[in-house]
């Protein structure tokens, strides 16, 4: 029988530095924050089934080898466009959510397939092009909601149009929609509020996740993540399989904004998309995934531990220092931090094993050469 | 393309384009405002405002109208049903009604004079679109693109940014 290997408690902390790291700093802030409970687990459960989904988007480019989704804001502007029409067209409640689904599909996909082409004539750098595509895409989204919309693209009603006559207001109410789906079905336990048809699409994601990696190309998209050479020879189209992941990507991305945007009830028009990659890739590298491997549980650890955070900073930042923006301060540096560095030690791990691989080669030539 | 990936690939076009187009129909939300307000000349004849009707909406009361006023629901879809319960005069016993209007797709705010309504007059008489007011201009919004900010100003706070 095998015995099993002996648990390393560096490699534990080395794999898991930054979940724990965060799980200490929830620790230290919760008590000083003084929030009850209940509100806590209130706010933390409505985070939950807003951002959820959103993040999980992030899962299908990492397992493709194509990294964190920085283009995923791509798909949230997708989602945008398409709540801006069901604004216009006053269709409410979840049948606006749904036709809002619907429409920014074609968008979505659209702007996956032109950020899939240009990651495959940069692969290896795909994050930096998913970044950069962010303020193209940006342009390209303010020049159809600022120009287009009202000139050529007709939008009816004036609460949502600039009074110039075209382009659209700074913020859009989607109060028709507001809280539409976390209102289904919700149930209260102990005065939290659990909004259980959220859970529901989100339990239904998680499913096709597992769900598709077993399938035909879910198998080509591991092979083309963890070799993109073996996996051409073995036969995979692996441009097309980039090419999908990413679409895949954009198209839940959108669904995902318009999750979170009906839960907030509104949003402004030319910056909601503009941090919504950064968030969410950092919530899920605080979850302890990777540049190169996350998992569902990632997800929901990272939400968790993230947004814990988000909620308690300002309230242990007032504690601490009387100022509430120190706190503020705090949540935007570690966030950002966070990012930093799972970058730093992805870049520093994959040095580390071409190094060995390198050595591992001499050591093998070496050893050949004193055989013959 | 093989000719079964073809098909499967436009049902599903199919099945999307029906199911917006059922979302559109069965989504379309309306503004509904209810007048118990007299008409004083409908081809001579005078109907008068009750002394008071409520009005509730699935279930809901959503208005409780006096002589000359006005009360407001929303619903969602085309079938709209209401139940009144109508006061007639003062000292009367209240009747109870339940109403069902077909309201038009195009239309967002639906104007119902309640005693035209109730006296069967035709449509013209007790429906009319709510018009909002055109509001005042506001002051220039601040828009993306103006300025050297490259439109990126509300880059910093991550979530905050969405007043969250």
């Amino acid at each position: 029988m095998k015995l099993k290997k002996n648990f390393d408690v560096i490699e534990f902390l080395k794999n898991n530095l930054v979940p724990i790291m965060f799980i200490i700093i929830c620790a230290i802030c919760i008590p000083l924050s003084g929030l009850s409970p209940s509100y806590l687990l209130n706010e933390i459960v409505t985070r939950m089934g807003r951002n959820i989904f959103l993040i999980l988007s992030l899962l299908i480019p990492i397992m493709a080898g194509m990294g964190l989704n920085f283009g995923m804001t791509l798909g949230a502007m997708a989602g945008q466009i398409a709540l801006i029409f069901v604004t216009d067209w006053q269709i409410w409640g979840i049948p606006g959510v749904v036709l809002a689904m619907i429409l920014s599909v074609p968008l979505s996909v659209l702007f996956g397939l032109v950020c899939g082409k240009l990651m495959n004539m940069a692969k290896g750098r795909e994050m930096i092009v998913g970044y950069m595509m962010n303020y193209t895409g940006t342009g390209f989204y303010q020049l159809i909601v600022l120009y287009l919309m009202g000139l050529i693209i007709p939008i009816k009603h004036t609460s949502i149009r600039l009074p110039r006559g075209y382009g659209i207001r700074t913020t859009v109410n989607l109060t028709s929609l507001r809280q539409c789906l976390d209102n289904e079905f919700a149930i209260f336990f102990k005065g939290v509020k659990i909004p259980v048809l959220n859970f529901i699409i989100i339990a239904g994601l998680c499913l096709f996740v597992v769900w598709f990696r077993r399938t035909k190309l879910g198998q080509d998209m591991r092979a083309v993540g963890q070799d993109m050479g073996v996996a051409q020879a073995a036969g995979i189209n692996v441009d097309r399989t980039r090419i999908v992941a990413i679409i895949m990507s954009t198209v839940l991305a959108g669904f995902g904004q318009i999750i979170y945007l009906q839960n907030i009830g509104n949003f402004p028009t030319y910056t909601a998309h503009s941090q919504i990659g950064m968030f969410c890739i950092a919530a899920l590298l605080v979850g302890g995934a990777s540049v190169e491997k996350a998992s569902i549980g990632n997800v929901f650890l990272g939400v968790i531990l993230f947004h814990t955070m988000f909620i308690v900073a300002p309230k242990a930042g007032v504690t601490i220092t009387g100022d509430a923006m120190i706190g503020e301060y705090f949540r935007v540096f570690v966030s950002y931090g966070v990012i930093t560095l799972a970058l730093v030690m992805y870049e520093i791990k994959k040095r580390r094993s071409r190094s060995l691989g390198g050595a591992l080669l001499a050591q093998a030539q070496r050893e050949g050469g004193t055989q013959s | 393309m093989k000719g079964k990936t073809l098909i499967i690939r436009l049902a599903v076009l199919a099945v999307a384009a029906a199911l917006a187009a059922v979302m559109m129909v069965i989504g379309r939300g309306h503004t509904l405002y209810f007048d118990n307000k007299t008409i004083e000349d409908y081809q001579g004849q005078e109907y008068k405002a009750f002394e008071r009707v409520v009005v509730t909406v699935k279930g809901e009361e959503v208005a409780k109208l006096g002589k000359r006023e006005r009360g407001m629901a929303t619903w969602i879809g085309q079938d709209f049903k209401m139940v009144l319960e109508i006061t007639e005069k003062k000292g009367d016993e209240p009747r109870i009604e339940e109403i069902s209007i077909q309201l038009p797709y195009g239309v967002d705010g639906v104007v119902i004079n309640l005693p035209a309504y109730l006296a069967g007059l035709p449509e013209d008489a007790w429906f009319s679109e709510f018009v909002p007011m055109v509001e005042e201009e506001p002051s220039e919004e601040d828009l993306p693109g103006e300025g050297d900010g490259f439109g990126l100003e509300g880059d910093m706070g991550l979530e905050g940014d969405l007043g969250v």
